[in-house]
Formats: structure tokens, C-alpha cells, sequence
């Protein structure tokens, strides 16, 4: 299908720079997840794309094809709201169809299409309904098939499910990940929701701040971070930070104080942070150990207990912060019983004083 | 039993009921009966009785035969004790006592027995009397027009407050002054220019307010702020400011005794209010429709008049309505751009009819009848639209 490459974009609002030299290149037929916290360019990264937003330097192209002054739909591309902003005043066929209509396709081509994207989200028996006739996650299908039925090169979400409650939006999303494989399409999906991202995702873009963080594919970013903020955001629940200095280094590991009571010593190296540096110690909270020797060992006592089922979080507090813990469903531990945490020395992240990863 | 709430009940229902056979008897003096023939305390302790008997009886007897009794017994003892009164003014007592037991039915003796019931009776009547005693100032104008204009010349003159239609003289005596006021008066010339004028007002203030409003709301130009807060200021001049100049003007300009004229008049000062009443309603209409309508191949007309426009027919249509209006029933432009008969405005021909000739009244009125007579017609239809077109609207897109 297309492939879309983004050269050094910028774009201010008024004063505010919004995104900074931004470069990214997004494979064709792949689905690339735009993430991020609120505020931080993502949704206006797609708009840029879609041509709903001017693009202040740099270019973006589609297919080789810089598509900067191309008005939306001379760029194939299909997009898909938030709000799912169907028009109000047509039936749900109409709303497909506006847009072939307006490409002055045949009766019988529009016909065509509009059915199949119907049968493919299985919305053939509300074709002649008005969308305010229909649920929230009948109006997403509505919206979803509006994009295919345009057969894009390009498939553009904004954020489509956060209207959606919690098991719609588990529903929709593997139907999201099935109508990938079934339309083999360039997807660009923005989403401020990490879980989102892991399982629909190629390729994950976090972007923070209007810059971004790192991008890889979900595995790579769960497994090697490249800063605290990726570190942070991606997992759930997120990642332990513990405050922490070097002690020794050389080539091979780092030596670093754990817990003012020890030390531990890392398998991963920076330049730049040399002994004595302050660093942070990342781990997340299902790669702790409950009771169980590991490389390090700390035992506190424990001040809330969540029983999710599936799994145990206890909550412990060090120096004011909280460090949480995964174990077992079944964990028999209630609060204020003292438990030993192990640290499995390989599944440690450190990060330096300008919130980079070790490597 | 308590006597109190009964009777504190009795006393507010009768004091309601009296008011409004007051104000029956005010108007039937008009009609020629005389003030002293009322007997007010008569119709007090009457209307006491009946209230109290009422609750007495309670639900034994079935609603509708007490009511008609009691009311037939109060119009019989009104009528008997002042024996000189018309047949129609006692109907009239009759159908008053109707509506007031119809009211008694809302109240029992448990009712009275709670808490607050004697205030909640208050209250409720004074409502009940506030309503009837508007509808009444507003709609009594409107009737004395409309049987102003089925009379004669000889029974105007005879009593000229006379309420009574008479219907003896058959539909082509009744509609005379219709017949004359289009045949003599060329009211029907009239409404075409009015008709014209009002259509066109209403279409070009449409053309020019739907892409300003649009503007206003939607896009980005220096001075938006400006412009969208001083798009009132016209209004801060009194419109007889504005006139004197415009006179010469228009004079100069050869406007004056033409209906593109009026039109620009009209259009200038109705386009601000429809500015402001349409960009209200655009602003509240999702900005992601439009953008989806882009992203589907629309161009900035597109948009407006394929997802703006049939969104926004609600407001559209009151927009229209009220420039309608205002341009039907406008009166000071036309009145001093207008001299020449051949282009009179309706509101300008009564009141051309009115100074200019010894015009009979009947005449007048059947004129002012023409002039509201649309509009009211128009209001009624489109009311019923706009209720359902806003309920339509308010669901999320």
C-alpha cells in the first residue's frame, strides 16, 4: 500500500511549539501507534498527516510524494474520529457512500462498496438508520466503515475507541487488529493508552512533548526503554523507580547502591554517568520477586493490597515512594505482613541523571 | 372535621371566581348593561356556597353532572336576582362556573387536611387568574379586530364596542370589508409588494448571514474578536437616528418609492441579529464533522452547504422567521421611504388609510387583519418545526 516518510516537521500554535524536528518513518502495511500523554502532538502529528493542519517546516510524504499543499483527499487517506463525527442529517448508507458520491463514482460501484465494508463490520441491517439510532459501538462501525469503503492507501485513527466503555473497547480493538490483517493497510492509530498500543501496534511511537521518545515495537520498548519517560509509560502498572548512585563501573557492568543497604550490580553501561553520579534504578513490578532470594534483597512492610484475580499488587513505600509489586492471584499476604522483595539483577533498567537509559 | 382549611379554601376559590365574573361584568357594561345592576356580594357568598358544597359532596356524585348543576344553579340565581340581563351574559356566567368546578376537581378533603394546602391553593389560583387575566389582555385586542371587521358602517356607529358578530347579515355581508379593502383599497397590490419585500429580506439577509455567521465561527481573520463583538453595536442607534439620513441618501440615490430600497434597509438591520443567532448555532456544531466532510473530499462550500447548512435548518428557519417578521411589520422605514401609493407596504397603506382618507374603521381593521393574518399563520406552522427541529439537533452527532 503506501509507506510515509516525515521529514524534520515543525508546527507552532501561536507562540507554542508543538512538534519539534520531527522525523519518523512508517513502514507500508504496517500499524504504527502514535502514544503519548495528553498535550503531547500526538493527535496533532496525525492531523498533519490527514491535511487538517498546515505544516509549518519540513515535509511529509506519502508513497515518495511530498503531499505538504495536497488538500485531504488528494493524499488517500481515510480517517477516523473521536467523536466519530457521522453526519447527523444522513442514514447510515449515506454516510458511507458520502464520499464516493462526491468522487462521482457509479450507483453500482457505490452499491458495492458500501455492502462490503458493511459485511465486513457487520453493520448490514442498519444501513438505513439515522447514527443517532444507533449505540456507541454501532456508531464507530459506522465510522470505521466510512473509511473503508474509500478503499485509502492511508487508514488514520484519532483516538477511536476512548469513547467506547471497557469491553466494548476490548471488543473493538481485536477487531481493529482482524481488519488489519483482513485490508493489509498502512494504519497510523493515535491512542494516550499504553494498552492500546502493546496490542495493536507494529510499531510504537511515544512521543512526549512534541519530540520523540523512541520507537520500536512494543516488545523492544517494554524491554528496553530508552529514557524514564518510555520507561515509565509503557507497562501497567508502570515501572519502579528507585533512587540510587553509582558506585563502581567498568566495561561490562555497573556497580550501583541499592536501598542505602547494599549494593547491586547492573549488566549495563552509559558513558556519560561516572561514579558517585546520582541514577535511578528501574524495574517493573512484575519482574520482582516476593520472598524468594534474588541478586538483591529489601523487606518492608506492606501498606495496601489489590487482589485483581489474575494477580496480586502490593503496595510498599521507600523514602516517601511507592513501589509496587506483582505476585500471584493467589498470594495469601495482607497488609501489614513484612515481605521480602528480590531484585532479579537482569531485568534492572538504569538510568542516568538526564533520565537515559543504560545500555 | 376541620373547619378551618375548608373554609380558607372557600374563601380563595370564591375570591378567584369573583375576579373573573368582575372582569366579565366590566366588559358586559361596555355592551350597554349597567353597572349597578351587579350584585357583587351575591356573587361572592354564591361562589363561597358553591365551592363548599362541592367539597362536601365530594366524590359521590360523579364530577361532571356536579359541576354542570352547581354552575347551572349559581347562573339561575345570578340571573333571577338581577333580572335584567341578556341571555348571552348569563351563557357566559355559565361556561366561567364550568371552568371554575372544572378546577375544584384538583381539590379533596385529604388534600386539604396536608400540610401548605391552603398556600398551594393560593398559589395555584393566583396562577390560574395570572394566565387567564394575560391571555385575556393579549388575545381581547385581537378579537375586537377581527369583529371590528365583520361589522357594517350603521352598527359601528350604533355601539362601537359591540363584541357580538352578527351573523344575520350571511358570509358576503360579514366579509364585505374584506372584499372592499382588496377591491377599493387594492390591498391585495399591498401584500404582493409586502410579500416581495419580506421574502427578499428574508432570502438575502440568509445569503449574506449564513457565510458571515460561518466566518464569524469558524475561521481565523484579523479582527475576529472585533467584528464578532461589535456585530451589535448597530442596535445601540435608535432606528430614527439612522432614518433621517438615509432619507437623503436614498433620495439622491433615486431609492425612495423602491422596494430594493426597503430591501436594503431591511437586510442592514436584521443582519446583525442574524449573524449573531446563526454563528451561535454553528459554533455548537462538532468541528470533526467538518473535517471529516474534508478528509471525504469537500471543499470549504461544500462543507457549508452539505453538513453546515442541513444541520443547522433549525436555526436557519427561526433566523428566517424572525427577519420575516420584522420586515412584515416594519413601519418607520416605510413609511418615510414610501409615498407613492403604487408602492405602499401593507403597514404602510393602513396607516395610509387611516390619515389619509375618512376611511371607515371596519376597513381598517379587515387591513389589519391581512397584515396579521400571515404571520400568525406562518408562526403557527413553523412553531411546531422548530420544536422539533432543535429536539432533532441537540442529539449528539
Amino acid at each position: 500500500m503506501a509507506n510515509i516518510s516525515i521529514n524534520k516537521i515543525n508546527k507552532f500554535f501561536g507562540n507554542v511549539h508543538v512538534i519539534k524536528d520531527v522525523s519518523l518513518d512508517i513502514k507500508s502495511q504496517s500499524f504504527t501507534v502514535l502514544v503519548g500523554p495528553s498535550g503531547c502532538g500526538k493527535s496533532t502529528m496525525l492531523r498533519m498527516i490527514a491535511g487538517l493542519e498546515d505544516i509549518n517546516s519540513g515535509t511529509i510524504s506519502i508513497d515518495d510524494q511530498v503531499v505538504n499543499d495536497l488538500p485531504p483527499k488528494e493524499r488517500n487517506i481515510a480517517m477516523v474520529f473521536q467523536s466519530y463525527a457521522l453526519y447527523p442529517h444522513m442514514t447510515v448508507f449515506d454516510n458511507m457512500a458520502f464520499g464516493l458520491k462526491l468522487e462521482k463514482r457509479s450507483k453500482e460501484e457505490i452499491n458495492e462498496r458500501v455492502l462490503e465494508a458493511a459485511r465486513i463490520l457487520q453493520i448490514q441491517d442498519y444501513l438505513k438508520r439515522k447514527p443517532k439510532q444507533l449505540s456507541g459501538g454501532q456508531r464507530q462501525r459506522v465510522a470505521i466503515g466510512r473509511a473503508i469503503t474509500r478503499k485509502p492507501k492511508v487508514f488514520l485513527f484519532d483516538e477511536p475507541l476512548s469513547n467506547l466503555d471497557a469491553a466494548l473497547r476490548v471488543q473493538m480493538r481485536v477487531e481493529l487488529a482482524k481488519l488489519h490483517e483482513q485490508l493489509n493497510a498502512t494504519m497510523i492509530y493515535v491512542t494516550h493508552d499504553q494498552t492500546e498500543a502493546m496490542t495493536l501496534a507494529n510499531d510504537i511511537v511515544v512521543l512526549d512533548e512534541g519530540l520523540v521518545s523512541q520507537k520500536g515495537t512494543p516488545m523492544e520498548l517494554y524491554n528496553n526503554p530508552k529514557n524514564i519517560f518510555v520507561g515509565g509509560f509503557i507497562g501497567s502498572p508502570k515501572m519502579n523507580f528507585i533512587k540510587s548512585k553509582v558506585l563502581s563501573k567498568n566495561s561490562n557492568f555497573t556497580e550501583v547502591d541499592f536501598m542505602g543497604i547494599g549494593k547491586i550490580k547492573i549488566s549495563k553501561i552509559s558513558n556519560t554517568s561516572n561514579e558517585g553520579d546520582f541514577v535511578q534504578i528501574g524495574i517493573r513490578p512484575e519482574h520482582l520477586l516476593v520472598n524468594k532470594n534474588a541478586d538483591a534483597n529489601w523487606e518492608s512492610k506492606v501498606l495496601v493490597v489489590e487482589k485483581l484475580g489474575s494477580g496480586t499488587f502490593l503496595y510498599l513505600e521507600k523514602d516517601g515512594e511507592l513501589l509496587v509489586v506483582q505476585t500471584d492471584g493467589d498470594s495469601t499476604i495482607k497488609v501489614g505482613d513484612t515481605v521480602k522483595i528480590g531484585f532479579d539483577s537482569s531485568r534492572c533498567h538504569l538510568f542516568d541523571k538526564e533520565n537515559n537509559a543504560f545500555i | 372535621m376541620k373547619i378551618k382549611p375548608i373554609i380558607t379554601f372557600c374563601i380563595i376559590s370564591s375570591l378567584f371566581l369573583f375576579c373573573l365574573i368582575s372582569i366579565w361584568k366590566i366588559l358586559a357594561t361596555l355592551q350597554g348593561n349597567n353597572l349597578k345592576e351587579f350584585n357583587f356580594t351575591l356573587i361572592f357568598t354564591l361562589g363561597f356556597l358553591v365551592s363548599l358544597t362541592y367539597l362536601i359532596i365530594g366524590n359521590k356524585v360523579h364530577h361532571i353532572i356536579k359541576s354542570i348543576i352547581l354552575s347551572l344553579i349559581f347562573t339561575i340565581v345570578d340571573a333571577y336576582t338581577v333580572q335584567s340581563l341578556p341571555w348571552w351574559y348569563s351563557l357566559a356566567v355559565f361556561l366561567i362556573l364550568i371552568f371554575f368546578t372544572n378546577k375544584l376537581k384538583n381539590y379533596n378533603k385529604e388534600f386539604l387536611y396536608s400540610e401548605h394546602s391552603s398556600e398551594k391553593a393560593l398559589f395555584d389560583f393566583a396562577t390560574l387568574f395570572g394566565i387567564t387575566l394575560f391571555s385575556f389582555v393579549i388575545l381581547f385586542p385581537f378579537y375586537m379586530m377581527v369583529v371590528t371587521s365583520f361589522k357594517t358602517q350603521a352598527l359601528l356607529l350604533l355601539n362601537p364596542l359591540d363584541f357580538s358578530i352578527d351573523i344575520k347579515q350571511g358570509l358576503k355581508g360579514l366579509f364585505k370589508s374584506y372584499y372592499i379593502v382588496f377591491d377599493q383599497y387594492k390591498f391585495g397590490r399591498y401584500m404582493l409588494t409586502s410579500s416581495i419585500v419580506s421574502f427578499g429580506t428574508v432570502i438575502v439577509t440568509l445569503l449574506f448571514a449564513i457565510p458571515a455567521a460561518y466566518a464569524v465561527a469558524r475561521l481565523n481573520f484579523f479582527g475576529k474578536t472585533f467584528l464578532s463583538t461589535s456585530i451589535l453595536i448597530i442596535y445601540m442607534f435608535p432606528a430614527i437616528v439612522l432614518v433621517i439620513p438615509l432619507y437623503t441618501v436614498f433620495s439622491q440615490l433615486g431609492l425612495r418609492n423602491s422596494i430594493l430600497g426597503l430591501l436594503i434597509v431591511y437586510t442592514a438591520t436584521t443582519l446583525p441579529v442574524a449573524i449573531y443567532m446563526l454563528q451561535g448555532y454553528f459554533k455548537s456544531i462538532p468541528k470533526e464533522l467538518e473535517e471529516a466532510g474534508i478528509i471525504d473530499g469537500l471543499k470549504w462550500f461544500g462543507v457549508i452547504f452539505k453538513i453546515i447548512i442541513p444541520l443547522s435548518i433549525p436555526a436557519i428557519s427561526s433566523v428566517a422567521l424572525y427577519v420575516f417578521m420584522i420586515a412584515w411589520n416594519e413601519f418607520l422605514f416605510s413609511l418615510m421611504f414610501l409615498d407613492k401609493p403604487s408602492s405602499f407596504t401593507l403597514s404602510r397603506a393602513i396607516q395610509f388609510l387611516n390619515v389619509g382618507a375618512e376611511t371607515p374603521r371596519q376597513y381598517l381593521m379587515a387591513g389589519s387583519v391581512i397584515v396579521t393574518l400571515p404571520i400568525l399563520i406562518i408562526f403557527v406552522y413553523f412553531e411546531k418545526f422548530l420544536v422539533s427541529g432543535l429536539t432533532a439537533g441537540s442529539v449528539k452527532g
